[in-house]
């Protein structure tokens, strides 16, 4: 009779079984024969609301002093003033995401707060004394692989809405990977020196969305309107 | 004809197409004179910029319907009014009066702005949504009428507005935009709008694009809710001060023989 650690061995063997021996997808090429990103994606996961959710070993290495200044820190999630949501976040809103590409270029339009993203692929260095909430993006093509490094970013985002912050020291390297036809791998890396004893990396997939005629539509976020409601329903719901 | 022949003709054919339509990508910016303080010719003062001689609008005159030009009245000395001091969407046409980086694919053509961190995504495909959808930018459908993009928006809402002077509209209003590349660096732009509810006949603007330098980048721009200052203009600035009303009207203008 096998023992119940080998039983758990075979398990996770099997389940791991098919996706080792797939070959790896390679994606459709653009004109400027780059994987081919474009189209509308959108997470399905709670990360937006508790980032350790997706967290590798669902575990943030906070630094003790970082974790007293976050217990000590402002309570009202910034996105609740409409302010930007930062770099990873934004990937994880409950929002759709446009991506285009143009030789040079990598375009993030995302539906939440009509936020957006410019990412030059050619090779520059980063911007000099400014930060963004969204922070300065450069873009590499890495095989099949598109990795944008983050910096820039302020201090005045949160992860989640469970207050998980950050400091203006953020790095954040983000990698998009075609697995299929409607499934992008996203893996971000967050290294802050001032916040974390060590980088750790979040992952997800962004699943195309296949809804014939799917189009953005506006999110205009209206705090402080008196009452009106905050977030009018811009779309129709889902017929499930 | 024969299948191959036939397949032929339809790859010159589309080869043909996509040679013609002109490639309009770039950062362009746009040039006119304080057109997001007020769309008509004004005075220079706090709150009107440097004023402009001839504003955006063919003849220089709105042509509001009685009650709207009274309402505009009112806008004017009310400040807190204004939906952009308050972080608000522009709208077409008042948030081509910024800089934006254009790109071009077949199905859509993407206006990215730095200001109000905004952009458009003109489809060159499908309709206008008849769900009831109203937005602060509306819905963009565009298509190529020789070398022009031609872009008819629609689904406004009645927030939006056309400048910092008061200028609105409700949510009647179609805008027809087009697109005329003069040469590499220029792109002629040209409005029609029309608004049954609020004004007399449809009318028009004009201003241009000119091409950025290389070295010019969108940047991040975060404008965000929370002005609790807005109102306190209310009593200070008078910018009715700066216009002569009469001109809002259909009877003002033919009076002023325009």
């Amino acid at each position: 009779m096998p023992s119940r650690h080998l039983l758990i061995a075979l398990l996770a063997f099997a389940s791991l079984g098919p996706a080792q021996t797939k070959a790896p997808y390679t994606a459709p090429r653009t004109i400027d024969g780059k994987p081919d990103l474009q189209g509308i994606w959108m997470t399905r996961n709670a990360a937006s609301f508790d980032v350790s959710e997706v967290a590798e070993s669902r575990q943030i290495p906070y630094l003790p002093e970082a974790l007293e200044r976050e217990q000590k820190g402002d309570r009202v999630d910034p996105i609740a003033h409409c302010s930007m949501p930062g770099v990873p976040r934004i990937t994880y809103m409950p929002f759709p995401i446009q991506i285009m590409q143009r030789p040079g270029y990598v375009v993030f339009l995302y539906e939440y707060q009509h936020d957006h993203r410019i990412v030059q692929t050619s090779a520059r260095t980063h911007l000099e004394d400014i930060d963004f909430y969204l922070g300065d993006s450069v873009g590499r093509w890495e095989g099949e692989t598109l990795v944008i490094d983050v910096t820039n970013l302020n201090d005045k985002t949160w992860l989640d809405s469970a207050r998980h912050t950050h400091s203006d020291q953020l790095h954040v390297v983000e990698r998009y990977t075609r697995l299929g036809p409607d499934v992008i791998a996203y893996e971000a890396t967050i290294e802050d020196p001032k916040t974390y004893s060590k980088p750790w990396k979040i992952a997800m997939p962004l699943h195309r969305i296949t809804e014939a005629g799917f189009e953005l539509r506006e999110q205009e976020c209206m705090e402080g309107d008196s009452g009106r409601a905050i977030h009018p329903p811009y779309r129709p719901a889902p017929k499930y | 004809m024969r299948p191959a022949v036939k397949f032929a003709l339809f790859l010159v054919a589309s080869f043909a197409s996509a040679q013609s339509v002109p490639d309009l990508e770039g950062v362009w910016q746009p040039q006119q004179n304080n057109a997001m303080f007020s769309v008509l010719p004004h005075k220079p003062g706090f709150l009107l910029g440097t004023g402009s001689k001839t504003g955006i609008v063919e003849g220089g005159v709105l042509p509001y319907q009685p009650w709207a030009a009274e309402r505009v009245k009112y806008r004017l000395d009310h400040m807190d009014m204004d939906p952009t001091g308050h972080c608000h969407y522009e709208g077409v046409p008042h948030a081509m009066y910024f800089p934006f980086q254009l790109f071009q694919t077949g199905t859509d053509i993407a206006m990215v702005f730095e200001n109000m961190h905004a952009y458009r995504i003109i489809h060159m495909q499908g309709q206008h949504p008849k769900d009831g959808y109203q937005a602060w930018m509306g819905d963009s459908r565009g298509h190529w009428e020789g070398k022009t993009l031609v872009v008819d928006v629609a689904n406004n809402n009645d927030k939006s507005v056309f400048d910092m002077a008061g200028h609105f509209h409700t949510d009647a209003l179609h805008v027809v935009e087009r697109f005329t590349p003069l040469d590499h660096d220029n792109i002629a732009y040209d409005v029609t709008l029309d608004d049954a509810k609020a004004f007399t006949r449809p009318f028009k603007m004009h201003f241009s694009f000119k091409r950025a330098p290389k070295t010019f980048q969108i940047m991040e721009a975060g404008c965000f809710e929370g002005e609790r200052d807005q109102v306190h203009f209310n009593d200070t600035v008078k910018l009715s001060e700066h216009y002569d009303h009469e001109l809002n009207t259909e009877a003002g203008a033919k009076k002023d023989g325009k």
